[in-house]
């Protein structure tokens, strides 16, 4: 292997799933304090580069270090000092409660490793999007590979490097490349496949782990729209909905993608939004002290250019852009359902306003749509908000905020539908990874009682209605 | 046998259109019509218990004794438990999260995932069509059964019962193979939960990443029984015996092969004689006193039977064959790991004994094959708990009986690795069709401590909200 660019040649990938079995079958990684001490070497990790990470992440997309240190290593770290505090509850086994007559009955559920896991990682928020499903692999005792993208280069080998640093070289191994190392690390059989990305890619994968009867967790995107009431704050909405969407440029799986909006409060929200913009951005855009970030590659940033070239909306604020990396947030209102901007997620930085009536009328479009990762909403109407529980479905649903709830880690994070399925964070993340055992352990002495002795061959009659005793009981009414 | 009528393509699309409007409708939400539903499928079973036994005997050969402990007091069990509990599961869950955020209304909102289509196989048609519905129905979420043809008479009177007990707005049966299978499995689904082999579990499990439905897949595998030093043999004997009886050796948990210590398996093969002339005191199983019922159908039956013709172990008891129908009960001994009875699981009445040196060679033999549903021991030496727990994998572990967890509805029930993944039984069956939604809901006045937050970013502003970091990791 090359240590310099840290990849692995394809004949030394073919062999890294079997090293990984033999690691597991060893059972190596089963011993909680086995465990902590990963978890503690990767603490080490985070605390002990978090420059370097910055850097990396600055390299790869622009990304400003508060957006660094905010979104990416803080939760990272977070999911470790939670792994930290809870494993031992965690991988405790449960003792079930059972019907009285069976109470003697050995009736636990072992939380045990599914197996080895194989984590993919996209290129939008590449360390946390790798490094937080680790800790709950990590925790449930799997040894994983995990594959960044490799639109993230810098992030990617730093990545390599540091874990081969820190973490057990024969347990946790990253392996990067392109679509050809990733082919070969899917062609063998995982036990637990852990993806974030976009749907196209997803349905790939759901469809090669289907082949192996693997599980998967897919962290999946899709247009998350917001709700605008009449009776939001707007001030408080504008600066909400516009700190959302600046986020790494709008490239974000939970990214609000596009505002509906009442047309009676349109004008104020327009103005609201160009507040907090001169509140964010006192200087130019574009100016090296904004730390404006960029569009991944080129190929991206000319999709989404695509998409802003062919509204037919009209742009009130922002519409410039860099080169072929980076377009300054904008805002563009009078966007009709059918267009350009409403065909696709967007992943960047422009705002469609819909204007609708009202904002019913919002909701049961919403509620035709796909499932979203997130749904967001401004309003304090406990009616509204019961309706948005009832009749629509997405992931999460948000009221009052947007982007927050991922630094919200006790609560599950996941998809619904077309934006995905499982769910981590927290005790979610080590879950995703983890089999519950059922362990039973049954009495020799029943075989003298005339239930069970009725079990066996030859059947009786009155074998037979001792056990369908129930078909007379009487039912409840309702 | 009955020639199954099969639902037209074009009814298959008009059930899902239907079903798909009850959902949006939320027809299926209210606890009080769940709890209806609920009573009514109990009450389908308790008033049609005989016209499911007479099917099951029509179609398998099933004894109805087995008909009634394993499926329908079980479907009238889970049905009642899921109607006392059910408001309980629903309840939105108030999360408790970090002090300065508690003001969020932080709640996780149990929703029905959407319209479920639930496949079922063909050895116990009734309750793994039914007791998956239970969860199903708990949910919320409308439902298409679709139970295998292969037991035409079984899949007839569950398309005859179930409008007639079950919301038809909600609740429907498509019947057919292939075709109709494919139809129901080219369109997105809230959730999918099949039951059956691992194969076929492929294709349901691909064709669903297409449109990215989430599945269950109970699957099954090879279960191992164990014998361990200190065991009761008779006990033993007895215990696998009947597992494996139960349904002619066609259960997804049957005790499939077992592994005796070479120096027990003289005492191992008496055991297993004398359980056996216990249970079949007539000359051969096939007597008809026996009950025993049948394979169930004659491609079943050529593949178990071509895997006992090309045994090169020793027939114990048993082996006699009747036609192309049933096959006695038969214990084989000195089985090697590469006899033909080893190669596939064998869904069928045939016991192999493999005689090991010990444990240890037990569970390297084990650990060779993938991870079955079920690992079965007997024992009671607590470090062979503790080798089998930390050295082998599989759904679920079971000590000193057979089968019996399939009651212990308190625990999941499911596969690992190639046996499925996902698991049911009360809650369990309800988590499987819910879809827990997170919310939370920021309060206006946050903005006062959310000034950090918001761009133009500064090192004051980074130092604050990174703060974190810099807590002390534990030293261990």
């Amino acid at each position: 292997m090359d240590t310099d660019s840290h990849y692995f040649t394809i004949a030394e990938i073919e062999e890294i799933p079997a090293r990984l079995r033999k690691t597991f079958r060893s059972g190596k990684t089963l011993p909680v304090a086995y465990r902590r001490q990963q978890l503690i070497q990767f603490g080490r990790m985070v605390q002990e580069n978090r420059s370097a990470i910055e850097e990396a992440l600055k390299k790869d997309m622009g990304k400003p270090r508060f957006e660094a240190g905010t979104a990416e290593l803080v939760p990272t770290f977070t999911s470790i000092i939670t792994a930290l505090n809870n494993i031992e509850e965690w991988a405790t086994p449960e003792k079930r409660k059972v019907e009285e007559w069976r109470s003697d009955w050995e009736t636990m559920v072992y939380p045990v490793p599914k197996g080895c896991a194989l984590i993919i990682a996209p290129w939008n928020y590449p360390f946390v999007l790798a490094f937080n499903p680790l800790a709950g692999a990590i925790a449930a005792g799997c040894p994983a590979v995990i594959k960044p993208s490799e639109h993230s280069p810098t992030v990617a080998a730093l990545s390599a490097k540091l874990v081969r640093q820190y973490l057990d070289p024969e347990a946790y191994i990253v392996v990067n490349g392109g679509i050809p190392e990733t082919t070969v690390l899917l062609n063998h059989r995982w036990d637990h496949i852990f993806y974030t990305g976009n749907p196209t890619v997803g349905r790939i994968v759901a469809e090669v782990a289907a082949k192996h009867l693997t599980s998967t967790t897919l962290e999946l995107g899709g247009k998350s729209p917001v709700v605008v009431a009449e009776d939001c704050d707007v001030e408080i909405t504008a600066r909400r909905v516009l700190w959302g969407k600046v986020q790494n440029c709008g490239q974000l799986c939970v990214s609000p993608d596009h505002v509906y909006v009442p047309r009676s409060i349109i004008p104020a929200f327009t103005e609201a939004l160009k507040r907090a913009h001169a509140h964010f951005y006192p200087e130019q855009v574009f100016n090296k002290s904004m730390e404006w970030g960029k569009m991944i590659h080129c190929d991206h940033h000319n999709r989404v250019m695509r998409q802003l070239e062919q509204t037919v909306g009209t742009v009130v604020l922002g519409g410039e852009v860099e080169g072929d990396t980076k377009i300054a947030p904008t805002i563009v209102t009078g966007i009709p359902l059918d267009d350009a901007l409403m065909e696709a997620e967007i992943f960047g930085p422009i705002l469609p306003i819909i204007p609708v009536d009202n904002v019913e009328e919002a909701i049961n479009l919403i509620a035709e749509g796909p499932s979203p990762l997130v749904i967001y909403a401004f309003t304090n109407d406990e009616a509204l908000q019961k309706r948005l529980i009832r009749e629509t479905r997405s992931g999460s649903l948000v009221i009052n905020d947007t982007y927050i709830q991922l630094l919200v880690y006790e609560l599950p994070f996941g998809g619904f539908g077309e934006s995905g399925n499982g769910t981590y964070f927290g005790k979610h993340s080590f879950d995703a990874f983890t089999h519950r055992r059922s362990f039973l352990h049954v009495p020799t002495s029943l075989d003298s009682t005339p239930l069970f002795q009725a079990r066996y061959p030859p059947y009786t009659q009155q074998g037979y209605d001792a056990f369908t005793a129930i078909l007379n009981t009487k039912l409840p009414e309702s | 046998m009955s020639t199954l009528q099969h639902t037209s393509l074009a009814e298959v699309e008009q059930i899902y259109t239907r079903l798909q409007r009850t959902f949006k409708d939320g027809t299926t939400r209210p606890i009080a019509y769940r709890r209806k539903q609920l009573l009514q499928l109990a009450r389908m079973f308790q008033e049609n218990a005989a016209a499911i036994e007479q099917a099951e005997y029509t179609d398998l050969g099933k004894p109805k004794q087995e008909v009634a402990i394993a499926e329908t007091s079980g479907v009238i069990e889970s049905a009642l438990f899921a109607a006392e509990h059910l408001e309980e599961w629903s309840r939105p869950e108030k999360v408790q999260v970090e002090e300065w955020r508690s003001s969020w209304d932080t709640t996780v909102y149990k929703t029905p995932k959407g319209v479920a289509l639930i496949i079922s196989p063909w050895n116990y048609p009734f309750i793994l069509t039914f007791n998956p519905l239970v969860g199903a129905i708990a949910a919320g979420c409308p439902t298409v059964l679709k139970p295998s043809e292969v037991v035409p008479t079984c899949a007839a009177l569950i398309a005859s019962l179930v409008p007639k007990y079950l919301d038809s707005e909600a609740y429907a049966v498509v019947n057919g193979a292939v075709t109709e299978t494919t139809a129901l499995l080219d369109k997105p689904w809230g959730h999918i939960f099949f039951t059956g082999g691992g194969k076929i579990g492929k294709i349901i499990a691909t064709k669903a990443a297409q449109t990215l439905t989430p599945v269950t897949l109970e699957l099954g595998g090879k279960s191992p029984v164990v014998i361990d030093e200190d065991c009761d043999l008779q006990l033993a004997a007895r215990r696998i015996l009947y597992g494996k009886t139960q349904n002619s050796g066609q259960l997804c948990v049957s005790p499939d092969h077992v592994y005796v210590p070479r120096h027990l398996v003289a005492d191992f093969k008496e055991a297993v004689k004398v359980a056996y002339s216990t249970f079949f005191p007539s000359e051969t199983a096939l007597h008809p006193n026996s009950h025993w019922g049948n394979i169930v159908n004659p491609s079943h039956h050529s593949r178990v039977k071509g895997l006992l013709d090309r045994t090169l172990g020793e027939i114990l008891v048993g082996g006699q064959v009747d036609g192309a129908k049933r096959i006695a009960p038969t214990v084989v001994t000195g089985v090697k790991p590469d006899d033909s009875l080893m190669e596939e699981e064998i869904f069928g009445p045939i016991l192999p004994i493999l005689e090991v040196e010990n444990l240890d060679e037990t569970i390297k033999l084990i650990s060779n094959g993938s991870s079955p549903l079920v690992i079965y021991a007997f024992t009671n030496n607590e470090e062979t708990k503790e080798k089998l727990l930390n050295r082998t994998t599989s759904g679920s572990l079971v000590f000193n009986d057979t089968t019996i967890q399939l009651a212990v509805h308190e625990m999941p029930f499911g596969g690992h690795g190639e046996s499925g993944y996902g698991a049911y039984y009360d809650k369990n069956s309800f988590d499987t069709f819910t879809h827990k939604r997170s919310s939370i809901n920021v309060p206006a006045a946050a903005e006062a401590m959310f000034g950090a937050r918001y761009r133009p970013y500064s090192e004051e502003k980074y130092a604050l909200m990174t703060q974190s970091i810099h807590s002390k990791i534990p030293e261990e």
